[in-house]
């Protein structure tokens, strides 16, 4: 019965999505960003996502965006303003809009909702991730083949189960390629937004004896540039930083919204949006390593790219076990691996890394 | 680079920017007027200076830009204050919201563009001393001037004739009318001279210490600046004592954590607020050595009578 | 030597003028709109439509004015508490962390209790919320009373250390255990959250706006009929004439820091158990600061900070409306924002000030 019920919303849903696509002929679609777009980084690589929305489907779409929408009970407004205005498609940027995000999809049973980063669905409210800890393996190999001094260092702001999962996979990386590897060094910077402290991070990691860096969802570029400043090499998420390290850039963990976004769109003009979640990788061609140094050799290269193609075949999984964490505790068995929830959650780091968690 | 090298030679640059208003806004309190709009002050220059260095390459020009854009709204301040006399408090929030909304706007698409950093200084011999010399002797121009700005203020307050005319007005601005002494021209230039400063400050933040632009990359400095003028009970050395204290202690945290020390990183980073306010009671606990040096009048309006 | 006479004068007002009080408001937006028009024009938006977003807009649904009243009750609520300290010119600026204090501690007990559907939930958070910002507000009462210690420089370094505090138990021991360990806690039940004011879809306005108006009114009683709020004002103003007179300086500390605490706490669980619904990273933009602004927008008296803060919501909500309907970038409205205030605070000189033209004798005086 409940099953029944929840198939006949979702087909009613679609009609009513798609006959009010059909009504309007454009798609009304909003997008919200929760900081100011920058060169790189979350807010750059969401607006890329937009972009693509707006070049693939040209004419049939009309396009909203707003940026620097924080999270809070403030942004509800935004959203609101966005429904009022006949919006049929509304993308939030930011977990932080989560439960506001949510109550709106309630209310508003013909908009589609689309979320980045959020673990809640609803019937029109769907969720979308990436798998930034695929790349982080392989950016992690590039730093273990990079670093002399054996010693690497992390800079982060808070402990989510995200940065953890991204912080693991970097280290497995590293650990991967080089055995002399010794414990790597973690700054929390406890802000979530701060560029001096973020170069001076990268600079109390280096006088720690850090030759190589990464710098883990900064919001800035400020220790990456830093680090080329400093002579040492970097490795960055979300976006390429070469041109803030031209010498020193040694990889990025590169996202690519577009894909997810356009799929997303396109299932809604065809009535075939339904609240799901999203988590896509390297395989999706959501993920990827990008911006590797020509300081690195070339097998090394070459051995980064072909892990990169192991994960995508489902050959390789960077949390396969046997995996131990700091204490020496088996975290993942040999022979399995990690699923999407303990990924999604993850609450452990692996051996290695010299930090804590708060419990 | 070594950490102790890193906390203590590092805390000079992090201190300039705090150290540079803090002294401007020392000034300012010093004349009876609580400027409260640093922040703003800080932000808006930032944004000015680093277009001007990004388009002309300069950082002298930045500064410049920067100095004169919080010029401009510590005009906007005075006025509210000196001749609307509105309430010293409410104006310097007021015009903190402008100078911050300014900031962002007019900078807008400049968002994570970069500059190059501004090269360190070594002064010759001094800076091969192992350990003091990194620290003290290889550091960017900027952080000298400033120490010699806090230097020239001391000599200001104490030993001229000008410093003690604005230290009257401070203290009973009555009096410094009844002895002919025009307290709205002296108080309108120390409010400019505090947006001078601020300008001076939010332009190093945005050109030399990140070198970054970000909307919101001030974070907070302001108030840590008009924080030190009171932690500093309102006298020169001591703000300059706490700013490089607090500067200490925020890279001091960085360190401990990169070094691997098992202790909670929040409470590490709550320590510099911790021991600000242990500092403080320390140094407070004597009432009658702060009331010798707190301007009596500070925070209330002063009109002319006839 | 003496200033060169003026040709105008500045004369106090014995009474603050009605006329002019009715005209600030007026000549505020009159200059607000020159300049927005000259700012949205250069930004190449219609000014008509920015303006109308502004003003017009926040009052044209139910929805905007539930908006509207959410908005402005924390604004009030705090801006009343700091007003009593800033009479006595006792300078809180920790109101934001006096605020994630209280939340803080309101959400333990929904947190504890995640199920019940007491009765007792809320009126126990209230309580415990206003208990724990005064305490925090305390801290700094004690620091001044006991080692002179500048409140001002304690309240805000205790706002850091509350930031800290809040991100700590958030992403750790406060985090809800089915929730992915992302930084929140799990959400409240309905207990624990205050009953809405109006029925209709998504209206927010919720039963906290009544304690805002409750706290209003009693501010008022205690401003305009009691004889504590004079003790306080001298005790602030002049802690040795107070002491002659039998009432103690620091008394008058401790009753400001805390009354603001109190209700500044009391305003944190207004958002934790209303719009926000649980304990997250953020729960505040900012309301401890901009009640600062309400608080001397008022000029520090209770009626006056209800309508300026009425008024701050009307910015708040119009700005919101106006970056979609207007397509003007996100910082805009703060420069709108920040025009406001600099005109409203160089209008109000008329209310209190008269401007006389002539020869000058005694201020206040007319030959």
């Amino acid at each position: 019965m409940n099953v029944l019920a929840k198939t006949l919303t979702g087909m009613a849903l679609s009609i009513v999505l798609s006959s009010s696509a059909l009504a309007a002929e454009k798609l009304k679609i909003g997008f919200i960003v929760p900081n100011p777009i920058g060169e790189v980084g979350w807010d750059h690589e969401l607006d890329r996502g937009r972009q693509a929305v707006a070049e693939h489907f040209g004419d049939k779409a009309e396009i909203q965006a707003v940026d620097s929408v924080g999270e809070g009970p403030d942004s509800t407004r935004v959203m609101n303003k966005m429904a009022a205005q006949g919006a049929d498609v509304i993308f939030l940027g930011s977990f932080g809009h989560m439960n506001d995000g949510l109550k709106l999809a309630r209310r508003h049973p013909d908009i589609a909702v689309i979320h980045a980063g959020g673990y809640l669905q609803h019937d029109n409210f769907a969720t979308y991730a990436v798998r930034h800890y695929e790349g982080a393996y392989l950016a992690g190999m590039a730093a273990g083949y990079a670093t002399e001094s054996g010693t690497i260092g992390i800079i982060a702001a808070f402990p989510l189960p995200e940065v953890v999962g991204i912080m693991n996979s970097y280290v497995l990386g590293a650990q991967s390629v080089n055995p002399n590897l010794g414990d790597v060094k973690v700054v929390w910077m406890n802000s979530w937004f701060d560029p001096a402290k973020n170069k001076a991070s990268a600079e109390s990691l280096v006088s720690q004896g850090a030759d190589v860096i990464f710098s883990l969802f900064p919001g800035t570029p400020s220790a990456v540039a830093a680090a080329e400043e400093m002579g040492v090499y970097v490795t960055v998420t979300l976006s390429d930083n070469t041109r803030f390290a031209p010498t020193r850039h040694l990889a990025a963990i590169q996202v690519d919204f577009r894909p997810i976004y356009i799929a997303k769109v396109q299932e809604v003009m065809d009535g075939k949006f339904t609240g799901n979640d999203t988590f896509a990788g390297i395989k999706d061609d959501a993920v990827g390593v990008a911006g590797l140094s020509p300081d690195l050799a070339d097998e090394q290269r070459e051995a980064i790219l072909a892990k990169q193609e192991e994960i995508r075949s489902g050959a390789f999984h960077p949390f396969q076990g046997p995996i131990t964490d700091r204490e020496g505790k088996v975290v993942v068995a040999a022979g399995t691996s990690l699923d999407d929830g303990a990924i999604k959650g993850m609450n452990f780091l692996v051996g290695g890394i010299d930090t804590t968690l708060p419990n | 680079m070594d950490a102790f090298v890193f906390v203590f030679g590092g805390a000079f640059m992090t201190a300039t920017p705090l150290l540079l208003a803090a002294l401007g806004e020392l000034t300012v309190e010093k004349s009876g007027v609580l400027n409260l709009s640093v922040e703003g002050m800080m932000a808006l220059a930032a944004a000015i200076a680093f277009m001007a260095t990004y388009n002309t390459g300069s950082h002298l020009l930045g500064f410049a830009a920067g100095a004169v854009s919080a010029m401009i709204l510590s005009v906007v301040f005075a006025t509210l204050v000196l001749f609307f006399m509105a309430n010293q408090v409410a104006a310097g929030l007021a015009t903190g919201i402008l100078g911050l909304g300014l900031s962002a706007l007019l900078a807008r698409s400049y968002e994570a563009f970069t500059l190059a950093p501004l090269s360190k200084l070594d002064v010759p011999l001094l800076s091969d001393i192992p350990i003091l010399g990194p620290i003290l002797f290889h550091q960017d121009l900027v952080v000298y001037l400033t120490i010699g700005i806090g230097v020239g203020l001391i000599a200001f307050f104490y030993r001229t004739r000008a410093g003690l005319i604005l230290r009257v007005v401070g203290e009973n601005p009555h009096i410094a009318h009844s002895l002919g002494f025009s307290v709205m021209k002296i108080r309108f230039r120390a409010i400019l001279f505090g947006g001078f400063m601020a300008g001076l400050a939010g332009a190093y933040a945005s050109t030399v210490l990140t070198p970054v632009w970000s909307q919101g990359m001030i974070v907070g400095r302001g108030w840590i600046a008009v924080a030190l003028v009171v932690f500093g009970t309102w006298r020169p050395l001591r703000v300059m004592m706490g700013a490089y204290f607090f500067g200490a202690a925020l890279l001091g945290e960085l360190a401990v954590q990169s070094g691997g020390i098992a202790i909670s990183s929040q409470l590490m980073t709550c320590m510099p607020y911790v021991l600000t306010i242990i500092v403080l009671a320390v140094v407070s606990r004597d009432a009658v050595r702060i009331k010798l040096n707190a301007p009596v009048s500070l925070g209330e309006n002063y009109r002319p009578i006839g | 030597m003496m200033t060169p006479m003026p040709a105008w004068r500045m004369v106090p007002r014995e009474q603050p003028a009605v006329k002019a009080l009715a005209a600030v408001p007026l000549v505020t937006i009159g200059l607000t709109i020159l300049c927005s028009v000259i700012l949205f024009t250069a930004l190449g938006s219609s000014p008509s439509v920015v303006l109308y977003n502004f003003f017009v807009d926040p009052f044209t649904s139910a929805y905007n004015i539930g908006e509207l009243l959410i908005k402005a009750s924390p604004l009030i609520l705090i801006a009343q508490g700091l007003a009593i300290g800033f009479r006595a010119r006792i300078w809180n600026i920790g109101a934001e962390g006096q605020l994630t204090i209280g939340a803080i501690a309101a959400s333990l007990i929904p947190i504890t209790w995640s199920r019940s559907e007491s009765a007792l939930i809320l009126p126990a958070m209230i309580l415990l919320g206003a208990t724990a910002g005064l305490a925090w507000a305390g801290i700094a009462a004690f620091f001044r009373t006991r080692y002179n210690a500048n409140e001002i420089i304690v309240t805000l370094m205790l706002n850091q250390i509350a930031f800290q505090l809040l991100y700590y138990l958030v992403t750790g021991p406060l985090r809800d255990p089915m929730g992915f360990n992302f930084p929140q806690s799990a959400p409240f039940p309905d207990a624990a959250l205050y009953p809405p004011l109006f029925s209709g879809a998504g209206v927010r306005a919720n039963l906290s706006v009544l304690i805002t108006i409750l706290v209003s009114l009693a501010a008022w009683i205690l401003v305009s009929k009691s004889f504590s709020s004079f003790r306080l004002l001298v005790g602030g103003i002049a802690p040795n004439a107070a002491r002659y007179a039998g009432f103690s300086g620091s008394r008058a500390i401790w009753i400001s820091l805390l009354v603001g605490g109190a209700a500044a706490g009391l305003a944190g669980v207004g958002e934790i158990a209303g719009p926000i619904g649980k304990l997250q990273r953020i729960l505040s933009p900012g309301y401890g600061f901009a009640a600062i602004i309400v608080a001397f927008l008022g000029g520090l008296h209770p009626l006056g900070i209800v309508m300026a803060g009425l008024f701050m919501a009307v910015i708040y909500i119009g700005s919101d409306s106006a970056m979609l309907a207007a397509d003007i970038p996100t910082s805009a409205p703060v420069v709108f924002q920040g025009f406001i205030l600099v005109f409203y605070l160089a209008a109000h000189v008329f209310v209190r000030y008269e401007f006389r033209r002539g020869s000058s004798l005694a201020p206040g005086r007319r030959t």
